[in-house]
Parts: structure tokens; sequence; C-alpha cells
């Protein structure tokens, strides 16, 4: 849709306040990265010196970098199957409901509310081995939880974590996508002799894929760049690097290792990751498939 | 052989409202049944109950004599097609076809058979490897039917399928649909709203009025001896003309200065039907009343004039005509006509039932 103004300079006016902000706190702090990125700095911030793409060429050589690599595309793979799994399954168990729709639902959506740290406190307390209810339970049951040692472990409880708090968001897309599936075409197929599994999987879920892709790169991204929250308040990256994702290092190794340089090329990394998943997101969502 | 019956079927909602009182049908082989009513008289819900898309609260549903009430959709052995149709957008056209047949185990060369079958009947031939989105309103509808078909069921639904066509496919498509149902002779339960559709395609109809059956016969039964006021406005276009009156022993008083003659055992408040092509045009001399002209419709073939009975009343009673051929009265002017007493309808003014 367009929108034609008779004045030249109003239109820029209404930008404007939008485009101040997106300088100071995006525009600004990135350039600022960008330089930093070539430099080299002392951990006090007195003096710096110029090196170059020396930064870059040391996170490539860096064998940790990689394994963060591989830990963020675990996690966040991680992330977006199960949320994509259990929100639809929520979904469709939610469409299914005719009394008490809308408390169902509700209650759902919930979690989407609560701010990402406190995401994290919360299974952090639930899982904690010394005082959580989920850590006790599991001991009772003969499994030893204590994700301050294993690895393993503190990757299930940050997936865990940073899950629960974007199915409510999942949810309410697929339920829309289930809502907007024409019910004569779920008669359609159970006249033609089809069970309830089989209409799920030959009838709804195809229709949904749209849906799906679109919430697959959506959970991707938040998995990627929205979860420092999460990672900070539970395992801080730990034990051993086994949940530091990229995002998580930028932070530590610029603001705890007071690497700002380092930081800061790993930062146009991730920058770089972003744009390339934007232009992911434009381009198949924008003409995802319709029918 | 009676296919399909439905016996004091009805239909009540958790929530207590009736949609259906009861209702007593029983359709033989190869019958066309056409349900005909109003938006909101329960013939879609009476359908979707045929379905199995709907519960039954009431009563038996007998297919081939056995009772299908608490059998699933699939377990009829009944096709549906629906209004829009319901095709599985992200399948082919053969592949919407072929699922019914898939679903309940069919080899993959009787299917194949099957649907190419179908698809020369219905010249679908050249769409089988397209997808519902690229085909127009009259294909879409023909590949509904075709998935209909291909199960050869015992029982077709039609659920208002020509009411998303154009009027010039929807008068092909009718034509098409009951010749293809001589042919395959499969008994048929069709739902429309509109009586055109209704009268030509039916061997029999149901005209529904708030979930009840107010009378089931051949549509020529339904036009010459309609069983209600309801059946008489609704069968016939333009309705019949449907006027107060009084029968005592001089006859019909319509009104203080106007009374038809006629001898009838009734006495009391009537309704006096006449359909408009049954009403003649005549002179001062002959006519039975006569009739100031309001608007006349010019429809080449025929005219339809619609004016006011000159009687003298406070409440003017309108009255349609329809005369063949073109006919340009004045508006304004006064025109005498003539009533056949053969053509006439009396109702009972109270129970609205035929006298």
């Amino acid at each position: 849709m367009s929108v034609y103004f008779p004045q030249k300079k109003l239109p820029y006016l209404l930008v404007l306040p939008q485009l101040v902000i997106t300088a100071i706190f995006f525009l600004w702090p990135a350039g600022q990265a960008v330089l930093q990125a070539f430099y080299r700095e002392d951990a006090f911030g007195l003096s710096q010196q110029f090196v170059g793409l020396e930064n870059f060429v040391d996170l490539f050589q860096d064998p940790l970098y990689y394994k963060s690599m591989m830990v963020t595309m675990v996690f966040s793979f991680s992330v977006a199957f199960l949320g994509i799994a259990v929100a639809l399954w929520l979904a469709v168990m939610a469409d299914r409901v005719i009394r008490g729709k809308m408390v169902y639902q509700t209650l759902l959506v919930w979690p989407y509310a609560v701010a990402p740290a406190l995401a994290g406190v919360l299974w952090w307390i639930l899982f904690d081995p010394n005082i959580g209810p989920v850590a006790l339970f599991l001991d009772r049951i003969g499994l030893h939880w204590n994700h301050f040692l294993d690895g393993d472990q503190a990757m299930i409880l940050v997936v865990i974590s940073a899950t629960w708090k974007q199915i409510s968001y999942n949810f309410l897309f697929f339920l829309a996508g289930l809502q907007a599936i024409p019910r004569s075409l779920i008669e359609a197929a159970a006249i033609d002799g089809a069970s309830s599994f089989k209409r799920f999987w030959d009838i709804v879920f195809p229709l949904l894929s749209p849906t799906t892709f679109f919430l697959l790169v959506v959970n991707l991204v938040y998995a990627f760049f929205e979860t420092f929250g999460v990672i900070d308040t539970t395992t801080q990256g730990g034990p051993d690097g086994s949940t530091n994702t990229l995002v998580y290092k930028v932070f530590k190794d610029g603001f705890i290792g007071l690497d700002s340089g380092g930081s800061a090329a790993q930062s146009i990394v991730l920058m770089a990751i972003v744009g390339l998943m934007t232009v992911i997101q434009f381009r198949f969502i924008e003409r995802k498939v319709q029918y | 052989m009676t296919d399909l019956v439905l016996e004091n079927i009805g239909k009540t909602y958790p929530n207590g409202y009736q949609a259906i009182p009861s209702i007593d049908l029983s359709i033989e082989e190869g019958e066309f049944i056409v349900l005909v009513g109003p938006s909101g008289c329960g013939k879609s819900t009476l359908l979707r109950m045929v379905a199995g898309l709907e519960t039954i609260t009431q009563g038996d549903l007998l297919i081939k004599g056995n009772r299908v009430n608490d059998k699933e959709p699939a377990d009829r052995d009944i096709a549906m097609v629906f209004q829009n149709y319901a095709l599985y957008p992200h399948m082919t056209v053969r592949a919407n076809m072929e699922y019914g047949l898939k679903n309940r185990g069919v080899s993959k060369q009787e299917r194949h058979n099957k649907v190419m079958d179908v698809a020369a009947m219905l010249g679908l031939d050249e769409l089988l490897e397209r997808r519902p989105g690229q085909l127009s309103g009259g294909q879409r509808q023909r590949v509904a039917m075709g998935r209909a078909m291909v199960r050869d069921p015992k029982v077709f639904l039609f659920d208002e399928p020509l009411s998303n066509l154009d009027a010039k496919l929807r008068v092909q498509m009718r034509v098409e649909i009951r010749q293809l149902q001589r042919k395959l002779a499969t008994t048929t339960l069709y739902v429309t709203h509109d009586q055109v559709e209704a009268m030509t395609l039916a061997d029999r109809l149901v005209v529904l009025n708030k979930g009840k059956a107010e009378q089931i016969g051949t549509p020529m039964e339904l036009y010459d001896k309609p069983a209600t006021t309801f059946v008489a406005e609704f069968i016939g276009s333009p309705s019949m003309n449907l006027l107060d009156g009084m029968l005592t022993e001089r006859g019909i008083a319509l009104s203080d200065r106007l009374a038809l003659p006629m001898a009838h055992d009734y006495r009391g408040a009537i309704k006096w039907g006449i359909r408009p092509e049954h009403l003649q045009q005549s002179d001062a001399v002959n006519g039975d009343f006569s009739l100031q002209v309001q608007a006349v419709e010019s429809l080449g073939a025929e005219t339809l004039i619609h004016g006011v009975l000159e009687d003298g009343a406070e409440q003017p009673n309108p009255i349609v005509v329809r005369l063949s051929g073109p006919h340009l009265p004045d508006i304004g002017s006064r025109m005498w006509l003539t009533a056949p007493l053969q053509h006439w309808h009396l109702f009972d003014a109270i129970t609205q039932q035929r006298l």
C-alpha cells in the first residue's frame, strides 16, 4: 500500500524519530564495533593499536570459536525444532477443545510475556542440583542431574528454558494457521476414509507448511540472537563452554575477558549472519507457498 | 428397492436448539432427491447428518437396510460434494481423486484405471497433473464431482455445489449433473436454496421450512398442488399471488366490493392463490377483476406486470402477472384479467394448509 503526501517535508519528519533511534542505538554502536574490530586495545582502554585484520585471523584460528559455532548450531536447531513440535502439538489439541477454549489459549500464551532472564531464573531454580524440584525428582529416579558439571545437561537446560518461552509465540501462529484451514477439507478427508492421524499428516500438516517454515526462520533467529538472558541466568556459557553460544561469547570475551577487539570482530561475523538470515527470511517468506 | 431411509430423524443441539424436529423420508435406488428451502431451514444440517458430519440425536438412518447412525462418515459408503468443493489444495487433481481410494487400500493399477475412467467422463484428462489453484471454478466443480464418482459410492451428497459458479456455468453444470446421475444411477441427495435448480434436477423434492418437511413430491406435484402457502410461494418464479379472502356461500370475497363466485363447503378466512402465469389478459366485460399497472418488466419471451388489485380495499393487494411475449401497458393504466377456476389454490388462513 502506498500513501502519497502533497508536502515534501512531512513524510521525512514523520519517520525522523525512528531514524534517530536507529542511528543512535544501532548504526552508531555498529560503526564503533566495526572500527574496534581493527584495533587491539589494552584491558583498561588506555591505548589502541591498529592491527588490520589480525583480530579476524585470530578468531578463525581459534578452536574455541568453532566450538562455540557448533554449540550455537546444536542449541538453535534444538530450540527451533522442539519449539515448533511442541507448539504444533499444543495448537492441534487446543483447536479441538470446545469448552473453556479461551482459558486454555490464554494460559498457553502467558509464557511469552515473561522476560527471557526471568524464564532463565525460573528454570534454573527448577533444575538447581541442590534445591530444584525437577533435579531432585530426576535424582530419585536414578538420573543424576548437575548442569554445573555435565555439559550435555547444561545444554538441555538452556534448550528447555529458551524453548519454553518461544512455544507461546509458535502456538499462536499455529492456532491461527489451523483455524484458517477450511473445515470442509477435514470433513472431505474424513469422508475419504482418512483416520485422524492421516488427516493430520496428509492434509493439515502440508497446509501448515508456510506457517511452519516462517516459524523455523523466526525461531532460528530467536535462538541465535535473543537468548542471551536465558543463558546468562542459567549456565553463563558453562561448563567448559558447552553452552557458550556465539552471542554469549561476544559478551564474555568483550566484557569479562576485556578483549574488545576480538569481541568486536565476533560481532561483525554475527552481523553478517543476521544479514544473511534476513535475506533468507525476506526471499522465502515474502513469496511463501500460497494455497 | 429403498436405498436410503430416514425414520423420524431429528437433531437437537446440546444447547437445546431443535434444528430438525422430525423427518421421515425413504428414497428409492437411483432416485434424485433435492432438499430445498430458504437459508437456515436445516437442509444442510440434514445432509450433514446423512454424511455423518453431524450427530443424529433422534431416529434411524438406514443405508441399504443397515442402520448407520453411529458409523463414521468413511464407513457409510457415501461421497459428498461440498459448496466450496473442499479440494486438497496441495495435491494434484489426480491425487485429489485418488485419495479416497488410497485410504481404502485400492491397488495402484486399479486406482489409475478408475481415475482415468472418471476423468474421461468429466473431460478432466488434460488437468490431472494440475493443482486446484490452477483451475477455473467450473473445472474445480468437475474435479469435486470426479472425486465423489471415483469411489462409486452408494449415495451421492451434494451441498449447494453450484452456488459458487456464475449463472451461465450453473445452468450448464446443472444439466451435466442430471445426465451423469442418470447414467450412473446412483442415489443422490442434493441440497439447494435455488428453486429452479431444485425443480429441474429432482425426481422428488423435499421442501424444508424451519427443520420440517412442508411437502415431499415430484416437482409437478409441488407446482400443481402445493400443500401449504409456504410451498406455494417457494416453488415457482415469480411467486404465486396470495390474497386474503373469506369463503362464503357467494364465493370468495376478496374485499367488500370484489368477490369471485365459487362453490365450496368451507366457510371462513382463507388465502386465495393464483400463479402469475395463470392470469390471463381480458376486457371489461369478461374480466374477473382489474389491475392498476405499477411496473413492467420486459424479458423478451415474457413480460412481468406488477400492479395492485382495484378492489377498493384500504390495504393495496399487490399482484404479479406473467404474460408471454412483449406487452407494453402504460404505468397507471387499468388491465382486466381473468383467473381460470382450475388454477385456483385455496389455503386455510390459520393453518396455512391446502383446502
